[in-house]
């Protein structure tokens, strides 16, 4: 483990596909098969489970917290789940219906509060939020001109302008402006558009690859987002594209701004990536908690029992170099490279100094939370 | 149980509307017509038959037609397959090493045309030493790209 990690948390034995920390940090919900469970953080050691959320019955795809504590979870069953935390630390579920006939596949509550996006495989976004008189969350749905699953979704600080990406190559800007709970004031002089009716396509930018990661840099006006090709992206009002391309050329799945010129990357290398924005545009910049290449050589690793074996027999010799040949260019048990032991799945802030994040946290199919200093 | 991931969800939804592979066509291809292709072929043939393999390649590798239809692809791949099997193996190195990264990826995506088709096969062992030498220069990273790019060769 290096010094980038801050904590480390193995909390299941199956992939976490989402994360979630509370407003405040304390609480922190991930997703396991079919449930969604909440956990309190303690100063050390291992996070406290206080609650289950097990109304899902196919796997949970993504969770988030809103700002007022509300947690929202969507799934393969094609549902999506508000749950209101009560006073004795239990919460409740309130059914919302998406109107979709595939999986959900990531949802994220607005920055008010008051409204989360669903992407579906549908080829739909559901704008979902509460409408008072019927005592229910209703949804709106965005269709055109989606042509694919959705993978990621991500509001503009603005709360209107809703980004997403999807297997069919587009990243596109939506407007989720809903009445009655968004004014026009929130999007006044927006470089993007000058209007912004519910549903309106405020741009798209064609990549090609499956869009795994995307979010907003509001204080900049500009979008980054993540492809399976491996490449970062970023683009602005202008609509300039700029690329850099992994190195290691293995998918990326979730992006998270750190500052202005800067963006960590999680994906299939299991380590989290750092880009950074110089004179000569985006570029690679580092890898985090990747140890250096520490393999030891194949003979270290075998026991004691063997290497006494000093004038081997032919048959022994023949098994020796059998074993030799199956653990040719593997390292041994002791040597990890990275923290997480997969890909990573989800990418989050941690915590921020004045707009700048300075930790991050990331999930992975392994079952960690890692947090890590960037 | 009945297995519900096989049931045709879109039959009982007339307004869902079928993906249907031109919907995820790649937009804003440069087209291009068949004489240019015809031009392209006959100079690929004579630097690979005067053993200017370098000239060859960066045929080869730039702006290959993408918006051509599959016909005309199968043709021009003749010709980019009978070009990279003249290359002695010696020499594969040093050319791969002379490519851009964006003519790398489309080198790979020649090379695994070429191990798709029963031409590209009967050479099955020069496109794999090809495609060693690729990925000995320049990692994994341009097969990453091919599995993800829509534009085809």
């Amino acid at each position: 483990m290096s010094d980038s990690v801050v904590r480390d948390f193995k909390l299941a034995k199956a992939p976490v596909y989402s994360h979630c920390f509370s407003q405040d940090r304390s609480i922190l919900a991930v997703t396991l098969n079919t449930d969604c469970l909440v956990y309190r953080l303690v100063a050390h050691g291992k996070p406290q489970l206080i609650a289950t959320l097990a109304d899902h019955d196919k796997t949970v795809t993504s969770v988030d917290i809103s700002i007022h504590g509300r947690i929202v979870t969507c799934s393969q069953d094609r549902n999506a789940i508000v749950w209101e935390p009560l006073s004795d630390g239990s919460y409740k579920p309130t059914l919302v219906l998406l109107r979709i006939n595939r999986a959900a596949t990531c949802v994220q509550w607005a920055p008010s509060g008051y409204k989360f996006a669903v992407g579906s495989s549908a080829r739909i976004i559901a704008i979902c939020y509460y409408e008072q008189e019927n005592d229910w969350w209703v949804s709106k749905h965005i269709k055109k001109p989606i042509k694919s699953t959705i993978n990621c979704l991500s509001w503009h600080p603005n709360g209107i302008m809703l980004a997403c990406g999807g297997t069919d190559g587009y990243v596109r800007a939506f407007s989720g402006f809903v009445k009655g709970l968004d004014s026009k004031e929130q999007v006044a002089n927006s470089p993007w558009a000058d209007k912004f009716p519910f549903g309106a396509l405020i741009r798209e930018w064609y990549d090609g690859a499956w869009i795994h990661g995307i979010a907003w840099r509001g204080s900049q006006e500009k979008l980054a987002f993540v492809t399976h090709s491996g490449t970062f992206n970023v683009v602005d009002p202008s609509d300039e594209i700029s690329s850099a391309e992994y190195p290691e050329g293995l998918p990326l799945t979730s992006v998270v701004w750190v500052n202005d010129h800067e963006a960590a990357c999680g994906g299939y290398s299991c380590h989290p990536i750092l880009f950074s924005e110089g004179a000569r545009g985006w570029q690679f910049a580092k890898n985090i908690d990747k140890s250096v290449d520490t393999r030891a050589p194949v003979a270290a690793s075998f026991n004691g029992e063997e290497e006494q074996d000093e004038n081997p027999s032919f048959g022994i010799s023949a098994l020796r170099k059998f074993k030799d040949l199956d653990l040719k260019g593997k390292v041994s048990t002791q040597v990890k490279e990275s923290t997480h032991e997969n890909a990573i799945t989800e990418l989050a802030p941690f915590a921020e100094n004045s707009g700048n994040v300075t930790e991050i946290s990331s999930s992975g199919l392994d079952g960690k939370i890692v947090v890590y200093r960037v | 149980m009945e297995d519900w991931r096989r049931i045709d969800i879109d039959a009982f939804d007339p307004d869902s509307g079928r993906l249907v592979p031109e919907d995820l066509a790649p937009p804003n291809l440069k087209s291009v017509n068949a004489g240019e292709i015809e031009s392209k072929i006959s100079q690929l043939r004579s630097a690979a038959t005067s053993g200017d393999f370098a000239t060859a390649l960066q045929l080869v590798t730039n702006e290959p037609p993408y918006s051509a239809d599959e016909v005309t692809k199968s043709r021009y791949f003749e010709a980019v397959l009978s070009a990279l099997t003249q290359v002695r193996q010696a020499e594969i190195a040093n050319l791969v090493k002379q490519l851009s990264p964006a003519q790398t990826d489309v080198l790979i995506k020649y090379l695994y045309k070429g191990m798709s088709v029963p031409e590209g096969q009967k050479q099955g062992g020069i496109l794999l030493s090809w495609f060693e030498k690729v990925t000995q220069n320049t990692g994994v990273a341009p097969v990453v790209r091919y599995l993800s790019d829509r534009r085809t060769v």
